[in-house]
């Protein structure tokens, strides 16, 4: 039977080999962060970004590195997955966005602290997690027999915009988001000039409009009307 | 009681009491912000809910880690604690420390560190306020009559837990440096050092209740804390997966981690070998009830649901989703939350006179809160389930699964209201013990 003696030597030895080996690798592992995080990269702009980060505990509701509270989104990606253009309008009033859904403290942050928040999502990207997160590996099926039956229609390409704002809420050929209207048939019951000041400014055609105000150049307007346009019921 | 300092322990326990009272609220504000019902968004939007949860938590554990302390040592060394006035000023200070941050959290003011929220002026006044708490434990213990491997062990549970509150105040600007330091804290607390304060209490109450004899229960106490510092310590891994550390973490993490349940197995049949093969015929029987309560909790939650997504192939799903914060709730209300409150269950009939073990809602209270608590673990892993499929797998859009999984926060709320009558129940029979008497005893009864 064991005596108390050698449960005292498995403590003591086990307890000081662990943290042998835990000091060596953290060591290490101390050592090697710098390059697997690309320190180079982190400028004064992303540090601050980090400091906003932390000032305002978004780790509270949202996950970075798969780190945080499971309320908001995971923010390790999302300077690709929405694109700098609409995290800059987002921050600015983040309850304009989603009506009706969860909401986002409006922090009033400034256009720098802005900049600074971006420059921080910036560098976060392209830290190498060792393959997190994974890319979703189940296709639904619709999203596939829709955008083959529409997509041999089109003549003007998809312009970037809509990718980087739209797709946020509207779904189109069965991607996008769920938050405002499907957009595949949008060129049946809306012609060029509704749409051009629809997106020029919502609340001039419906006062209560979900949608908010974006700022969207002349060229940016023609584009989207120009692309969304065709995009007209297959049986025609 | 033998000593008279021993009471210092019940107002420990009062402060504990008290915020597990408002921890509860905070849970529930919580849980109807996913039901789909954020009605408070603007007084007390989630992150400060969040934080203020997760931090009463924290000081309530701790608070009545230091209660216990303040109860087993002088007992345990036999002599009176040594400058009891100052662990008055100790409990004053802490509880005031606790009361601005949890109130900084409500007008934005913390260091957004997932689980370590108090801002960092804060910590120094923690850092000093443990430092004396240490004093007075360790200078008992020197002055003490004898040495016991369960004060020594609880002891070193105490004073490590304080060390390791270090690392976190280490100021970086890289968010990976953020996170690893981050972990030396949280994970090394407690699935390490806190491991020690669990096991010590546990012994002490085993002890008492059960009447083995000492030299076996402190020798399988030897056995068990080994444990879990063999797979605790590099176990610290499995937080070193995907945050920008090196690769190798995948695979130390994953052996030692998964090495860690066994502590906790050797730690449930240890209390209920000794339970069955006690000779003396404690009439505390609440007492036992929790902390057998807790042995077997501490395994299903930190062993067992730990295991369930500690391997980096499950992991990379699970990764930042609610199956965190199902093995989260069950491992901290089974490990800690359930010995302090066993702890109180033993030692409030001895410091008050009042024998509440009769009382037959304390085992309503017992029973409430662990249905309760099974209940709400159960609907936190199907929503996590269906998060990692929709959300992870399938690349479904954010609202659409978070409307989906709102359905199982209220039926989660529903058993929370369980649990929450149960802990009202033990709350309220521990306001009916009233304060504690003076008189001494030689028995431990």
């Amino acid at each position: 039977m064991l005596s108390k003696s050698s449960a005292v030597k498995f403590f003591l030895i086990g307890t000081s080999l662990s943290v042998l080996c835990f000091f060596l690798l953290s060591y290490d592992t101390l050592k090697q962060i710098p390059a697997q995080t690309n320190e180079q990269n982190l400028n004064s702009s992303a540090i601050r970004g980090k400091h906003i980060w932390e000032n305002n505990n978004c780790m509270g509701c949202h996950t970075i590195f798969g780190e945080g509270a499971y309320y908001a989104p995971e923010l390790t990606k999302v300077y690709e997955r929405r694109s700098e253009a609409f995290l800059k309008i987002f921050l600015k009033d983040p309850q304009k966005f989603y009506p009706g859904k969860r909401k986002m403290v409006n922090y009033n942050f400034s256009d720098s602290e802005i900049g600074d928040i971006i420059s921080f999502f910036k560098w976060i990207k392209d830290v190498d997690l060792n393959g997190f997160p994974l890319k979703p590996s189940i296709i639904t099926s619709n999203t596939q027999s829709v955008s083959t039956s529409l997509s041999n229609i089109k003549n003007v390409d998809k312009p970037k915009i809509f990718e980087q704002l739209c797709m946020t809420c509207h779904t189109l050929n069965g991607q996008g988001g769920s938050i405002g209207p499907n957009l595949d048939n949008i060129g049946d019951i809306r012609d060029k000039n509704y749409l051009k000041q629809w997106l020029n400014d919502p609340y001039s055609l419906k006062k209560d409009s979900l949608m908010p105000k974006l700022p969207l150049t002349v060229e940016n307007i023609n584009e989207l009307v120009d692309f969304l346009i065709q995009n007209k019921s297959g049986d025609k | 009681m033998k000593f008279q300092t021993q009471k210092i322990a019940y107002y420990f326990f009062a402060v504990s009491m008290l915020l597990l009272s408002l921890q509860i609220v905070y849970g529930f504000i919580m849980a109807t912000a996913h039901a789909g019902y954020d009605v408070l968004h603007q007084i007390i939007p989630f992150n400060a809910a969040r934080a203020t949860h997760v931090n009463l938590l924290v000081v309530w554990l701790l608070s009545g880690f230091m209660g216990a302390a303040y109860y087993i040592i002088p007992e345990e060394v036999n002599k009176e604690l040594i400058y009891p006035k100052l662990a008055y000023v100790q409990l004053i200070a802490l509880v005031i420390v606790g009361v601005i941050a949890i109130a900084g959290f409500h007008v934005n003011w913390w260091e957004g560190r997932k689980f370590l929220e108090i801002p960092r002026t804060l910590d120094y006044f923690v850092v000093i306020d443990v430092l004396l708490f240490i004093f007075l434990i360790g200078g008992t213990i020197l002055k003490g009559q004898r040495y016991t491997t369960t004060s020594l062990v609880l002891f070193f549970g105490l004073f490590f837990a304080a060390l390791l509150y270090l690392p976190g105040m280490i100021d970086t600007d890289n968010q990976t440096l953020d996170s690893f330091w981050r972990w030396w804290v949280v994970h090394l607390w407690v699935e390490g050092v806190w491991e020690l304060i669990l096991g010590a209490i546990l012994a002490f109450l085993l002890i008492k209740l059960t009447g083995v004899d000492r030299e076996v229960l402190e020798k399988w106490l030897y056995v068990i804390i080994g444990l879990t510092f063999l797979a605790g310590i590099l176990g610290t891994g499995h937080h070193y997966y995907f945050i920008g550390t090196p690769k190798y973490w995948l695979i130390v993490g994953a052996i030692f981690s998964a090495m860690e349940p066994l502590a906790f197995l050797g730690m449930t049949i240890y209390a209920f070998i000794m339970v069955s093969k006690g000779q003396r015929n404690h009439p505390n029987k609440i007492a036992l009830l929790w902390t057998l309560g807790c042995s077997l909790n501490a395994f299903l939650g930190a062993g067992l649901l730990g295991f369930a997504h500690t391997l980096p192939l499950v992991n990379i799903h699970t990764h930042g989703t609610l199956i965190t914060a199902m093995h989260g709730h069950l491992a901290f209300w089974g490990a800690y939350a359930s010995i302090v409150l066993a702890i109180i269950s033993y030692t409030l009939p001895i410091m008050t006179g009042k024998k509440i073990y009769n009382y037959s809602y304390s085992k309503y209270a017992f029973w409430l809160s662990n249905i309760g608590m099974i209940g709400m673990v159960i609907f936190f892993g199907i929503a996590g389930v269906l998060q990692v499929y929709m959300e992870r797998r399938m690349g479904l859009d954010f609202f659409i699964v978070r409307e989906e999984l709102s359905f199982f926060f209220k039926l989660l709320i529903c058993c929370a209201l369980i649990f929450a009558s149960g802990i009202y129940t033990y709350v309220y029979s521990f306001i009916k013990a009233g304060l504690p008497v003076s008189s001494l005893s030689s028995t431990d009864e």
